[in-house]
């Protein structure tokens, strides 16, 4: 399968990047991995004339933590984030990172790539809206930043303005305080987009049972991931346990937006976003309780 | 389109090439430099046929541009044996019946070298994960498992080959 | 076994295990010609409609477009598999049938240009309705795909061996049960390749990622009018097959007539995508079984019903049809057994011949129905198996003869390397144990062209010098390891060890083969193989005897050097005549034997190169009714498998965690490669079972043409096999040898299905298993209780 003909660039450091991008207005795609950009450029779902590579700037490689807030570069992989994510205290992110595609998909799949793809079912997208994060953007007019819950504005569709730049995901500075945790449906055990997902985070009050914050999101059960604040709401405040997680859960399906295709229907995917929350706190609440500890 | 002057190092080689800049890493290998051992069975990305080693990890080469793995360290299938002598992880496949049609083989190697290089003693699982982006329809993988643990062992020193 | 063997049995390496592990070994795709030009199919957006122009003039004026080619081009010749059903022309001319279907091909100087011509042919197109499920297609009133087969009946079968209906009214307990499948995909990670090199004398070499170098040969000559004797098929390394790539492709027409129309080499492949247009697969298949028996579980008869969604073309579907029905003759005691099979046309890609060919879904309901029968009788459904199955000499209700059978030590095996007594009924609820068994053909009794052609031809050429052997065959080795098994039968009958043998293989050039399908080539190119190189043997020991004056009756060769049943031998005067050729070389023979390459060189010294030639035809098989010549094989293979499985009662996702599988290959010419042949058929098995599912859109479009959507199972999703390698003694194979490359795959899904049922009590009846289905079925089982 080819490639569609197209000008390379690769700039050394930011200005550079976001100067090419203006330049060249919508006519040009920033890279990162490629697992996505490539792909559809292949099939030709994508058109450009010109691929701006990031690689070459190195502040979309910068890391900050543990002992401070948490900042993820853009460019960090999927394979990165398996490997140390939890090392970070964001055990949830780590675990998205791990099931994300294959080995070889992970080595080069970036954050950045999977926050401007959008799609429903992005693992990372996902874990990182579990974990209340927001996005760095660059343009020529400066930087600024979004949740990532008003960044993803539908599927395949982002907050994201021409020639700007993501540069790095922020997780809540408190998220480190809590547990999370994510958990996938697929047909098979690997190779696979989710069928549904579910990222949860939560934290423990000092008694060590009852639940102080909590966030849990959703991924392919709707246009974009979603947020289920009832499913918070059903946890805080109360004791953490099979009884309150069943309320989360259901709150959860509830929230749930799916679709039928041909992937799964609607509600089957509805009763496994309570199954995977469920299973998903269940872990979560044990991490929660370290972070406390 | 300007074409871009690039040199590839694969296997210890430097190669000077202009192309296109949308030629993958894949077309470079098996068009340009005549290096037919990387296999393309799906160019997306699904299969992992294509794989290889770019700074010691898999890559599916399909889905890399040539220009992105320039400067980089490239190994293929085609540089794993020593001369005549192959590599012990070759070796393994080859006496274990780890290869049938032989398609996915060059890519599953070079999973399993860069899995052995990373983890010298893997459990069966980590085994399983290490090759998990590599299809094979033929082996049922079980063959591939145990040659992969018998190279490890050998690497390791435990056991000679032949 | 009494019988001793210095190379067979062995788990000799593969003989290309080294060119393959190192990259070497060349695929179709891999080759390069200098001037080679890269070609490209149009193929239609449509599932149904009428062709009223194609102009490709502006493609033609693209520059770099060497050569267009359309029906105008290559003529309207009907080609198919089985010539009664000529039902295809390479191109669409009136119309077409399915999305994907033919109109046009280029050759360009690279594969952009020649994708950008496609882009530039105008095609007028008269929609028409389409239908896309095979029960509505045989409804009245459906669209009409083909006029020549009215009410989109491709094929009928109707059998009836014994007295069905008689047997079913004396019958204790009947059941009845259904199950489908869907539409398969063959997964093989190479797609289909072909490179067309002409020379300048009209010849053309057509290098094709192909099972079948002989039909392919056939095919591409008639349909483009050439001589036979001007085209050469050969057979690189291909990237597995298992049936999609047993027929001539449009890459392999095309790739040829346009070679011809350029002068270029030309090379054409299919994206992943353009694999499941093309297809040529796993049918989908309604099937329908009642099944009688006594009280204690005897068989009395089965009558069942099958209905093939067949695609847009015939392909291999008359067969497949067949198969359906005939397979179940074994390998059960059944006097009396009902067949009716119908085939459907839709407007799909055709389907075809994929591993197990036919018998998969029927022999799935059908062990799935023997445990469902077994459970309301209360009997252990091992026992059940063990009770009715056949023995040697047994000769199924439709004539198919049980010349060996390994059956009970198959099921004994997998009950034994399971723990099977310690485990089925006493495992917790979402754990559960099933065993099923299988049996299938080892290769097919006839041609697909009606012919008294051999099957197989082998030459065997010994080197002038004696040093080493040559096997030359058409056989195609794709994957399964044929070259080995063809070398490793020559260097037994020879008495050489396997390294003096060479095995060139996969060309027309090398004599006729049918080739890779329906689990015949080590029966029947073995046979052939074995004939060729006894003939080299007594032609050299005949020489070498009358050199020492003994009977050639009382030498032979054994591990590469000449021994004596007889007199002991005076070998000096030989070796000295050896030597004298020799003198200054190192490493001369000077054991106290004769070596093979000594007596060799003598032999030839007498009488010239020494060749050896062999062929095979099945001998006359049972069956004189209509359909005989589908499922009537030299011999049959079966087995048996216990899968164990854990379904998770949340999700209802399947995990496989463990297989025992045994199987009777007759004897095991390459352990390794037996074993190969089972595990690989296990996760194809398993794949179809739990995940694999072609899926089509309402416009006739593949939804999910790649294999990130069409799963078929990574590493992850297989689990440790225990495989158990049964030997009988086949009379008709060579060393006794049959298949094991098909019929290893059919207990795997009924296996796992009764594993389900064990751990979830959940009837399911359509394929394949997806949490979804298993979950939805865990739950209405539970409404039952
Ligand atoms: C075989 C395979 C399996 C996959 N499996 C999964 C899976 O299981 N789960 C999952 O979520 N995804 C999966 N994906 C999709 C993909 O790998 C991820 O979405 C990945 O995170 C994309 O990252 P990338 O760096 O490769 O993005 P790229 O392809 O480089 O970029 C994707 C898009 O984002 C834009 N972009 C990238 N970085 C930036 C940036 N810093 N600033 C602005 N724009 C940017 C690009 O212009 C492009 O439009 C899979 C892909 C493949 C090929
Ligand atoms: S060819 Fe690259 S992953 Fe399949
Ligand atoms: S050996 Fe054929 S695909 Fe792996």
């Amino acid at each position: 399968m080819l490639l569609p003909r197209f000008d390379y660039q690769r700039p050394r450091d930011l200005s550079e990047a976001l100067g090419l991008l203006a330049q060249a207005g919508d006519q040009a795609r920033p890279l990162a991995g490629g697992t996505d950009l490539l792909v559809n450029l292949k099939l030709g779902k994508v058109t450009c004339r010109l691929v701006v590579d990031l690689d070459g700037v190195a502040e979309l490689k910068d890391v900050s933590g543990p002992g401070e807030a948490p900042s993820l570069g853009a460019l960090l992989s999927a394979a990165w984030l398996a490997k140390q994510a939890g090392g970070l205290g964001l055990m949830g992110l780590a675990e998205a990172g791990g099931v994300l595609g294959s080995p070889q998909v992970r080595n080069r799949a970036t954050i950045g790539g999977n926050l401007c793809t959008a799609r429903p079912a992005g693992d990372l997208c996902t874990a990182l809206l579990a974990l209340d994060a927001r996005v760095v953007l660059a343009g020529a007019s400066g930087r600024r930043e979004l949740p990532v819950e008003q960044f993803i504005t539908g599927p395949g569709l982002t907050a994201i303005a021409p020639g700007e730049i993501l540069l790095a995901a922020r997780p809540a500075p408190g998220a480190t305080a809590g547990g999370s945790a994510f958990e996938k449906l697929g047909l098979r055990r690997t190779m696979e987009i989710a069928l549904v997902s579910a990222a949860v985070w939560v934290q423990s009050e000092a008694d060590g049972r009852t639940v102080k914050a909590a966030r849990v999101a959703l991924g392919a059960v709707g246009p974009t991931p979603l947020l289920a604040r009832a499913a918070a709401t059903a946890l805080v405040g109360r004791p953490a346990g099979t009884e309150a997680f069943a309320a989360a859960a259901q709150a959860a399906a509830e929230a749930a937006r799916p679709i039928d295709d041909h992937r799964g229907s609607a509600e089957y995917r509805r009763q496994m976003v309570a199954v995977l929350t469920r299973r998903a706190l269940e872990r979560a609440w044990s991490r929660a309780l370290e972070a406390t500890a | 389109m300007n074409k871009l002057a690039l040199t590839l190092n694969v296997n210890g080689q430097d190669y000077d090439l202009l192309c296109e800049p949308s030629r993958t890493l894949a077309q470079a290998l098996r068009e340009d430099l005549g290096l037919t051992g990387t296999k393309v069975g799906c160019g997306v990305g699904d299969c992992g046929a294509c794989t290889v080693l770019v700074d010691g990890q898999t890559v599916n080469s399909c889905l890399v541009l040539a220009t992105q793995a320039a400067g980089k360290a490239i190994v293929t299938i085609e540089g794993l044996a020593d001369g005549p002598k192959l590599h012990p992880i070759q070796e393994a496949f080859v006496e274990h019946g780890a290869i049938q049609c032989g398609f996915c083989s060059p890519g599953m190697i070079l999973s399993a070298k860069a899995l052995l290089d990373a983890n010298p003693a893997p459990s069966e699982l980590e085994i399983r994960q290490g090759l998990s982006g590599n299809l094979c329809r033929c082996t049922g993988y079980q063959k591939i498992v145990q040659a992969v643990d018998s190279a490890a062992r050998t690497l390791r020193g435990e056991r000679t080959v032949g | 076994m009494a019988q001793q063997f210095d190379v067979i049995g062995s788990r000799a390496p593969r003989l290309d295990g080294p060119a393959k592990a190192t990259g070497q070994a060349i695929f179709a795709d891999d080759l390069h010609f200098p001037g080679m030009l890269h070609g490209a199919i149009l193929q239609s957006p449509h599932p149904h409609a009428r062709v009223l122009s194609v102009d490709a003039s502006a493609a033609r004026r693209l520059p770099g477009v060497k050569a267009v080619i359309t029906a105008a081009e290559v003529g309207t010749i009907k080609y198919g598999v089985s010539p009664a059903r000529y039902d295809e022309t390479l191109f669409a001319t009136e119309k077409v049938r399915y999305v994907g279907d033919e109109i046009a091909a280029v050759a360009a100087v690279d594969l952009a240009t020649a994708l950008e011509a496609l882009s530039l042919i105008k095609v007028e197109y008269d929609p028409l309705p389409a239908v896309f499920d095979p029960l509505e297609a045989l409804a009245e009133g459906a669209p009409l795909i083909h006029d020549e087969f009215p009410g989109n009946v491709c094929a009928e079968v109707h059998q009836e061996f014994g007295d069905v209906e008689a047997a079913l009214a004396k019958a204790d307990y009947v059941r009845t049960d259904s199950l489908k499948n869907k539409r398969q995909d063959g997964g093989f990670i190479e797609t289909h390749c072909a490179v067309a090199a002409p020379d300048l004398n009209g010849r053309v070499t057509l290098y094709s990622a192909t099972q079948v170098p002989h039909y392919v040969q056939r095919n591409v000559a008639m349909v483009l009018g050439l001589d036979l004797s001007k085209l050469r098929v050969i057979k690189p390394y291909v990237g597995g097959g298992f049936g999609p790539k047993a027929e001539a492709t449009p890459l392999d027409y095309c790739s040829t007539a346009l070679a011809l129309a350029t002068g270029k080499p030309v090379k054409m492949a299919y994206t992943r995508e353009q694999v499941f247009l093309h297809s040529r697969a796993r049918h989908q298949f309604i099937h329908e079984m009642t099944t009688g028996v006594t009280r204690d579980g005897k068989l009395l008869a089965l009558k069942h019903r099958a209905i093939l969604d067949g695609g847009a073309y015939t392909s291999f579907g008359i067969a497949t049809v067949y198969y359906s029905g005939s397979l179940l003759g074994g390998p059960y005691r059944m006097a009396n057994m009902k067949y009716d099979g119908l085939r459907a046309f839709t407007n799909k890609p055709a389907c075809g011949a994929q591993r197990g060919h036919g018998g998969v879904i029927a022999r799935a309901l059908f062990e799935r129905q023997l445990d469902l029968i077994a459970k309301e009788l209360g009997i252990d459904p091992v026992r059940m198996r063990l009770e009715n199955m056949m023995e040697v000499g047994d000769v199924t209700c439709n004539d198919l003869n049980m010349s060996s059978l390994g059956m009970r030590e198959c099921i004994e095996a997998v009950r034994d390397g399971s723990d099977w007594g310690a485990k089925k009924g006493k495992l917790p609820r979402g754990k559960g144990i099933g065993a099923a068994c299988g049996f299938f053909v080892s290769g097919a009794g006839y041609p697909i062209y009606r012919s008294e052609t051999y099957h197989s031809t082998v030459t065997l050429k010994v080197d002038e010098d004696g040093g080493g052997i040559k096997v030359l065959s058409a056989s195609a080795e794709i994957g399964q390891g044929s070259d080995t098994v063809l070398g490793m039968i020559a260097a037994e009958s020879l008495g050489v060890p396997l390294d003096l043998v060479r095995v060139e293989s996969g060309s027309t050039d090398f004599g006729v083969d049918l080739g890779a399908y329906s689990s015949r080539q080590t029966l029947m190119s073995g046979h052939a193989c074995r004939d060729a190189a006894l003939m080299a043997k007594n032609r050299i020991l005949g020489s070498v005897a009358a050199e020492l004056g003994v009977d050639p009756a009382d030498l032979d060769f054994k591990n590469g050097v000449l021994i004596s049943l007889g007199p002991v031998l005076d070998i000096a005067p030989l070796r000295t005549r050896y030597r004298k050729e020799h003198r200054g070389w190192p490493n001369l023979p000077d054991g106290e034997a004769l070596s093979f390459a000594e007596a060799a060189r003598m032999a030839f010294l007498a009488q010239g190169s020494i060749v050896g030639t062999g062929q095979y035809k099945p001998p006359q098989l049972g069956g004189k009714y209509k359909g005989a010549a589908v499922g009537t094989s030299p011999a049959y293979g079966c087995s048996a498998q216990v899968v164990e499985v854990a379904v998770d009662l949340d999700t209802g996702q399947v995990r496989v965690e463990s297989i025992t599988d045994a199987h009777d290959c007759g004897r095991a010419i390459n352990r390794t490669a037996v074993e190969g042949q089972m595990e690989g058929s296990i996760s194809m098995g398993l794949g179809e079972a739990l995940f694999e599912e072609v899926k089509f859109d309402a416009k006739g479009r593949v939804v999910n043409p790649s294999l990130g959507e069409y799963h078929i199972p990574t590493i992850q999703d297989m689990p440790a096999m225990k495989c158990i390698v049964v030997e009988s003694d086949e009379p008709n194979g060579p060393f006794g040898a049959k298949e094991v490359g098909e019929g290893a795959i059919m207990p795997t899904i009924p296996a796992i299905l009764n594993a389900v049922f064990d751990a979830t009590g959940a009837v399911i009846t359509e394929l394949p298993l997806t949490p979804e289905r298993v979950l939805r079925a865990i739950r209405e089982a539970q409404g039952k209780e």
